[in-house]
């Protein structure tokens, strides 16, 4: 790259506007209004220091703060964009409408859900684009999803180019846990137009950042650090425009296409930065002078999580309804908790990427997908894989994904490539193409190789990057069409190596029929892996399987020293504990149940249920054996023999036992048992939900039905909820003086509803007295009280 | 040195958060105690930011408009001409294994949640002592976070808007006042020529923490 290509972008805004007479504390986007020469004043300097692109001062608009500005969105950036417009005099200068973070944490760490979030961006977006910004500039983002949703909201509403730029630490993540490959693998796939970093840290510090983001991104790269690091004492940055741009220099040969300043530096920084980039011949080892770029790595992604595609990668299928009972039911009852607990089962056997199928005639796919993926993303950090044949269900999932995602599937039919192929342009998604079409399966590998040709054609054709494209040959039950086995490997060798793209393959349907079908399934899984199988979808909680995959791994030199292997086998030496509190395995002759649960273990509590249910019926041994064995635990607890912890780990045993029985009416398709339902919220304005949380626990182990609306909800939500569920117990919760009248609020608006039901309140800075005078019928000091509540008022 | 530093979990204050009253502790419940003190200590990133204030006469701190409201701040401050703002946070990585943590197991997450707890106290500890350590001779008051006695939670946003918390440590502040990641603590303490009275240090740190009978019944012993 030659230096002229170099675009200088401009410096600090807020510390100039306060230079020229801001007051501490003012919000400096209304000086757009009020003082508008002023903040045109500054953009000028920077125009004559040698910006060519001028940030507008708007960084910290947006809807949620409205109020506190006294004027609309639209108004201030309006005004933002004009103030920078008039610091053109014929120097070409384009105008960068600058959208900062919102000030909220979004969902799943804090409330701000994903759409209001969008919803809030789109407003900024519109008033920039009918303003006359020439491109929009995201920056100083922590939070990929907000980055995301920003994002989305500027490339729907606007046809202008839309850069981004995230704040790091210098240990190669954000605040909230985004890695660099997670940013370069998602951004590019969303389409930005270029990408980097700002704010953060000195040049310095941010340029090892710069050479990993290199490695996920062909995009030109933006880099807009501070001066330095701060004084701690007087929060003044410590760098000289000098020794910034001597620090900056360097992250020329990486190919950053733009420079400026963040935060401690002037226009004097960019003039500086000017006559070093304007100087031919100086200091040539520091100018950019490779066009050479640093091998591409490539991938997929959750905000924290990237699966490298650099070797075998494993995708866990379990969750998928297909012939599930239990998984059915959880699914028409929408307990994501237990489809979520699948996710983490597969996490933990070594899954690198989870499929995601949540399609069952009779629900609305796309909101369940939309749920479930923001459910698991919240609690694990591997990528996932949305599974649909339902463009719908896809692009919900697509939308509501943190991260860089794999659809499953596309086929060769026109009207699959049709509906699903731009969804995957759109969103940046990675796509698995099936190699069959109108006419099913070609029985051949040559007819299969294809429509492998065909998918990838289509995909280039709409602007998809080849890497993007994944091809599926297809397994086929060996006992059925034995000859099919032979045809899918060789399609695979074929696509791996002639047409040079990876490949996927569920690999269980071969042994379908056949007794010891693990044998089967393991031989012809380690036959496909050896033709070049990158991505196998299995269940990754055979362990014969992952065996399997693990022994590849060290032959094919993927697994360097073997390192992986070793550790997997190491620890199968010891005898497998499938108790979470070590050291205390139940001997299966004597303990009862109840010392189980009192104990808190899970696995056996578990065992002794199905042994039980061999003599009994399943409500006498909840009745029986598990309530009073909880019974007992609630005693001890409350003549504190036991703690907090201790109370947990036995609901959390008694659990165990519960999930048996579930189970059990699951496959003869009773409903589940029910002790009667329960509603459950964290009252608006509270994020703080750890003590909710507890008492579901408890009361989901005493047989109760919990609905749990999460935190920060809203009176209506509550009402609306215990109307439509017929719920007769509805228990609040608060943590904060602050927000306990929100409490009041919710209580008053159930009862105002005419709903008939009971309120139970809990939390750090209530009183039993407090309790009754905000209006609730009882106030529970624990989650044992909360138990003895529900069964004086449900049974 | 005043980076953010967590050296250690103090067990009786992650007791004391589990609300803990003496019972006899199972050795495998201990076991898992420190299992989750050890997952804080391995996962938490704590971060701090903090920055100097004259103290004008009236009580605000020059150059800003803010003056702490209430009898207690000033009262603290009595002594003082300068005074230091801080805000330290366990980070979104602890936060993140807080709220997976309430998926796989609730138990676990209790305790974590109150490791946390005592964890953050160890930060705010060793960034008081370290600026202890640089404003010597001179002598620290004890910190003090709005919400405590009569300083009003609502002047918590000062703190952030003075010492720009979100964009430096990751720490936002919800229209209700409370702060995300959780484990975060904003305080200020005054900066005086003369030695400081420093009040008890809590339960936790009293030789009779596992037996006292005052605590059983919810009470306290009157020296704190």
């Amino acid at each position: 790259m030659d230096p002229a290509e170099i675009i200088l972008l401009d410096g600090g805004m807020g510390t100039q506007l306060q230079a020229a007479g801001l007051p501490t504390g003012q919000l400096p986007e209304l000086w757009n209004l009020t003082e508008p020469e002023k903040v045109t004043a500054v953009h000028r300097r920077y125009v004559e220091a040698g910006s060519r692109i001028l940030y507008t001062n708007t960084f910290g608009v947006n809807g949620l703060k409205a109020a506190r500005y006294g004027h609309s969105v639209s108004e201030l950036v309006e005004a933002g964009v004009r103030c920078a417009r008039a610091a053109d005099r014929g120097e070409g200068i384009r105008v960068a409408l600058d959208i900062g973070p919102l000030g909220q944490i979004l969902e799943p760490l804090g409330t701000l859900r994903f759409e209001e979030a969008y919803a809030l961006f789109r407003e900024i977006v519109v008033a920039g684009r009918d303003a006359g910004a020439d491109l929009i500039v995201i920056e100083t983002m922590s939070d990929l999803y907000e980055v995301k949703a920003a994002l989305l909201a500027a490339k729907e509403n606007s046809s202008l180019p839309v850069w981004t730029t995230m704040t790091f630490e210098a240990s190669g993540r954000s605040f909230v846990g985004t890695t660099v490959s997670a940013m370069g693998l998602t951004l590019s796939g969303l389409g930005a137009d270029a990408i980097g970093f700002n704010c953060s840290l000195g040049p310095k510090e941010l340029l090892p950042l710069v050479c990993e983001l290199r490695r996920w991104t062909d995009l030109p790269l933006i880099l807009k650090p501070n001066a330095g690091l701060p004084d701690p004492a007087t929060g003044e940055y410590r760098l000289s425009a000098e020794a910034f741009a001597e620090e900056l220099l360097p992250a020329l040969r990486e190919g950053v296409a733009y420079l400026g300043g963040c935060c401690g530096t002037t226009p004097e920084f960019i003039r500086v930065l000017r006559e070093r980039l304007a100087v031919p011949g100086l200091r040539v080892d520091q100018a950019p002078i490779s066009n050479e770029k640093p091998p591409r790595s490539d991938g997929v992604c959750s905000a924290t999580g990237t699966a490298v595609f650099d070797g075998v990668r494993v995708i866990g299928e379990r969750i998928n309804p297909t012939g599930k009972k239990r998984f059915q039911q959880a699914l028409r009852e929408q307990d994501i908790d237990y489809i979520v607990a699948r996710g983490i089962e597969q996490q933990d056997a070594g899954a690198d990427i989870l499929d995601v199928n949540v399609g069952l005639p009779g629900i609305d796919e796309a909101e369940m997908m939309k749920r479930t993926v923001k459910a698991l993303q919240a609690v694990i950090d591997l990528p996932l894989q949305i599974d649909s044949s339902n463009p719908e269900a896809i692009e919900a999932g697509l939308r509501a994904v943190n991260g860089k995602a794999i659809v499953n599937s596309v086929n060769g039919k026109e009207e699959s490539l049709r509906a699903i192929l731009p969804l995957c342009r759109k969103y940046g998604a990675k796509v698995v193409g099936l190699c069959m079409d109108e006419n099913g399966i070609p029985e051949t590998w040559e007819a299969r190789a294809a429509i492998a040709e065909r998918i990838l054609n289509a995909a280039l054709a709409i602007g998809m990057p080849k890497e993007d494209v994944l091809i599926d040959c297809l397994t086929l039950t060996v006992s059925v069409q034995q000859e099919q086995a032979g045809e899918t490997l060789r399609a695979l060798r074929y696509v791996r190596e002639t047409l040079g793209l990876r490949t996927v393959l569920g690999v269980s349907n071969i042994s379908f029929g056949l007794p010891a079908r693990e044998n089967i399934t393991v031989s012809f899984l380690t036959q496909a892996l050896a033709a070049g199988l990158d991505l196998p979808i299995v269940n990754p909680n055979q362990p014969a399987v992952m065996d399997a995959i693990a022994a590849y791994r060290v032959l094919a030199g993927e697994d360097s020293d073997s390192e992986a292997y070793i550790r997997r086998f190491a620890s199968r030496e010891k005898p497998a504990s499938t108790e979470k509190i070590a050291g205390s395995p139940a001997k299966a002759s004597g303990i009862s149940l109840t010392d189980c649960i009192l104990r808190g273990l899970k696995g056996e509590t578990a065992r002794l249920t199905e042994e039980a249910l061999e003599t009994r019926g399943e409500m006498a041994v909840i009745d029986e054996l598990l309530i009073p064995a909880l019974d007992r635990v609630g005693m001890l607890y409350e003549k504190q023999e036991i703690f907090l912890p201790q109370l947990i780990n036995a609901a959390n045993a008694a659990c165990g036992g519960f999930e048996v029985i579930r189970r059990r009416l699951a496959q003869s398709g009773s409903r589940s048992v029910s002790k009667g339902k329960i509603l459950l919220a964290t009252v608006y304005g509270d994020i703080h939900d750890i003590g909710k949380n507890i008492v579901r626990t408890v009361l989901e182990n005493y047989g109760y039905t919990v609905i749990d609306l999460g935190r920060d909800v809203p009176a209506e939500v509550v009402v609306e909820t215990a109307v439509r569920e017929d719920i007769r117990l509805v228990g609040l919760s608060a943590l904060m003086t602050t927000t306990v009248s929100s409490m009041a609020d919710t209580i008053a608006a159930l009862r105002r509803s005419g709903h008939d039901c009971r309120i139970m309140v809990g939390g750090a800075v209530l009183t039993p007295e407090y309790a009754l005078e905000i209006g609730a019928d009882y106030y529970a000091k624990d989650a044992k009280q909360s138990a003895d509540i529900a069964r004086e008022v449900l049974g | 040195m005043t980076e953010a530093r967590l050296t250690g979990i103090d067990r009786n204050e992650t007791l004391q958060y589990l609300g803990w009253l003496g019972s006899p502790i199972p050795e495998e419940l201990a076991a898992e105690i420190s299992r989750c003190e050890n997952r804080i200590l391995e996962t938490a990133r704590p971060r701090a930011v903090w920055r100097l204030f004259d103290l004008l006469p009236d009580g605000t701190l020059a150059s800003t408009t803010f003056r702490p409201e209430g009898r207690d701040v000033p009262a603290l401050l009595k002594d003082c001409s300068q005074v230091i703002l801080m805000a330290v946070t366990l980070g979104g990585e602890a936060e993140r294994l807080l709220l997976t943590s309430q998926a796989r197991s609730m138990g676990d997450a209790v305790i974590l949640d109150a490791a946390a707890g005592a964890a953050v106290e160890n930060v705010c500890n060793n960034l008081c002592c370290d600026l202890e350590a640089r404003f010597s001779p001179r002598f620290l008051t004890d910190r003090f976070s709005p919400g405590y006695g009569d300083f009003p939670f609502s002047q918590q946003r000062a703190f952030f808007d003075l010492l720009d918390i979100t964009r430096r440590i990751g720490v936002s502040l919800t229209d209700s006042g409370l702060m995300l990641p959780q484990k975060s603590v904003t305080a200020l303490l005054g900066i005086a020529y003369t030695p400081q009275e420093h009040r008890h240090r809590g339960c936790a740190s009293c030789t009779l923490f596992a037996g006292c009978s005052f605590r059983k019944e919810g009470k306290h012993c009157g020296s704190c």
